[in-house]
């Protein structure tokens, strides 16, 4: 075991975790409202978007992560080069930075996977308070924005923190396109020297300490926004 | 002060209400009594657009609304006359009792703050809650929600309030406090249309009394006459399943 490469490398794998986080923020940023108004369609059965939400879900959630990253990341740029000759963009598709590409997969993934968090959160505010926000005479945006999300939204944390930290470790599957994060700079400076058990000892701790990090935001955001609950502690 | 003009409501093939009349007063108490399955919450929940109905008018003052085809704006104006306490109370539980009395009067009439928490603070005194402004639903007992309910509806000062069997969800210790509460209420001229099955409050609080079947009006008066001598013989079966044996001899 090759100490010195164990502590330097932690430090490599570490300069990886601002790519893992934007990743992450980004996507959470698309996928949290998209999957809440999707949530809404099937809920309140919206004739043609519900069931678009339900077909994507099942495609999104039947479907490797991995296998959804070679797809957008080999159809893309076929995609963008005809789009670039159709309107003469003189730009090499090849000189776009991979994490644009993350940022698609993993928004498409979390917001299938939100779609049926919110479902469910959504279900269990009853809809008797929708009814006493009508009666007195606020506006469907209003209800929902003052009375039904900050409910929602306590009912949903802990499985959004699960998929946050989900999204998280996935964001590692990005070396498949050759992603700047941590999994993929542990790995490229253990080549070197065949360190690879340090490497991927360094790898595991990153992660430990940003999903627990992660982990134990959401446990105090969620005692905040729970403190209507104080009678059933 | 409110007509209300041949209401047809249908669930699928279901039809719950075959054309109801009613007409209310300013300072009426009316209670609608009848068998479940009658129409009664679906009339109630017309009247206030939680459900709507098929066919009908509902004529309040100075507007005239078709209940069908009434428009967004409309709706507003009848929700702004109207009030609704809820059988299952309903109350915001992300709220304290206080913000769910002022939340219709800052955000759906636009009253300033200040002056909408002195209304709710008043309301709630009057039920009975002065103690409670700050408590969540989830620390209340049944009877303090639906007081909270109450309030709630009080606060917006209503040309009238809709009662959809604000006891029945309550554990029969519970419902003399909600009871007493709106006898209270009544008795400073509150219009108040209440679907209930509390005969005695029918009996002590109400001016009118109205019996529903089948989606349909059978028969209405002062709660004295239908109760000690209904015309209709449908009218006759209810109360002699409702009433205690005795009372046609102790009135």
């Amino acid at each position: 075991m090759d100490f010195k490469f164990l502590v330097d490398t932690f430090f490599v794998a570490l300069s990886g975790v601002p790519t893992a986080l934007i990743i992450t923020i980004i996507s959470l940023l698309i996928a949290l409202p998209l999957g809440f108004l999707l949530a809404l369609t099937r809920i309140n059965q919206i004739p043609v978007l519900q069931r678009f939400a339900q077909v994507y879900v099942s495609f999104i959630r039947g479907t490797p992560v991995i296998v959804q990253i070679f797809i957008v990341y080999s159809s893309v740029p076929l995609f963008l080069t005809s789009i670039f000759e159709k309107y003469h963009i003189d730009k090499n598709v090849y000189d776009i930075n991979p994490i644009w590409y993350a940022f698609i997969v993993f928004s498409i993934n979390t917001t299938a996977i939100m779609i049926e968090i919110f479902r469910s959160a959504i279900s269990t505010v009853s809809k008797g308070q929708l009814e006493a926000a009508y009666s007195v005479g606020l506006t469907n945006v209003q209800a929902l924005r003052r009375i039904i999300i900050p409910q929602v939204l306590v009912t949903a944390l802990p499985n959004i923190c699960t998929a946050t930290v989900n999204l998280i470790k996935a964001t590692s599957l990005g070396y498949a396109m050759s992603l700047q994060e941590i999994t993929l700079r542990a790995k490229v400076a253990a080549n070197v020297g065949y360190n690879y058990v340090e490497a991927y000892i360094d790898i595991f701790l990153v992660y430990l300490i940003l999903c627990s990090l992660v982990e134990y935001l959401f446990k105090r955001y969620e005692k905040r926004l729970s403190k209507y609950k104080i009678a059933h502690a | 002060m409110l007509e209300i003009k041949n209401i047809h409501k249908s669930f699928g093939q279901n039809e719950i209400l075959k054309g109801v009349d009613l007409q209310i007063d300013k300072g009426d108490v009316v209670v609608i009594l009848g068998p479940s399955g009658s129409g009664k919450t679906t009339l109630l929940r017309c009247i206030n657009f939680l459900e709507k109905a098929d066919e009908g008018y509902a004529n309040f003052g100075d507007i005239n609304v078709h209940l069908k085809t009434a428009s967004k704006k409309q709706i507003h104006v009848i929700r702004q006359k109207t009030a609704f306490v809820f059988q299952n109370y309903n109350l915001f539980n992300n709220k304290t009792a206080l913000e769910n009395v002022t939340e219709g009067l800052i955000i759906g009439r636009k009253v300033p703050k200040a002056e909408a928490a002195e209304i709710g603070k008043k309301a709630l005194d009057k039920v009975g809650l002065s103690e409670k402004y700050d408590a969540y639903p989830s620390q209340l007992s049944g009877g303090q929600q639906q007081r909270v309910g109450i309030a709630r509806a009080v606060a917006l000062n209503p040309d009238i309030i809709l009662f959809d069997e604000p006891t029945s969800a309550l554990d029969p210790e519970l419902v003399g406090e909600v009871l007493t509460v709106m006898k209270n209420i009544a008795k400073e001229g509150t219009t108040m249309l209440v679907v209930t099955h509390e005969i005695s409050f029918a009996r002590d609080v109400a001016n009118r009394v109205v019996f529903m079947d089948g989606g349909m009006i059978v028969e209405e008066g002062p709660p004295n006459e239908i109760f000690s001598n209904p015309k209709e013989e449908r009218t006759k079966q209810f109360l002699k399943r409702v009433l205690p044996e005795d009372y046609i001899y102790y009135i």
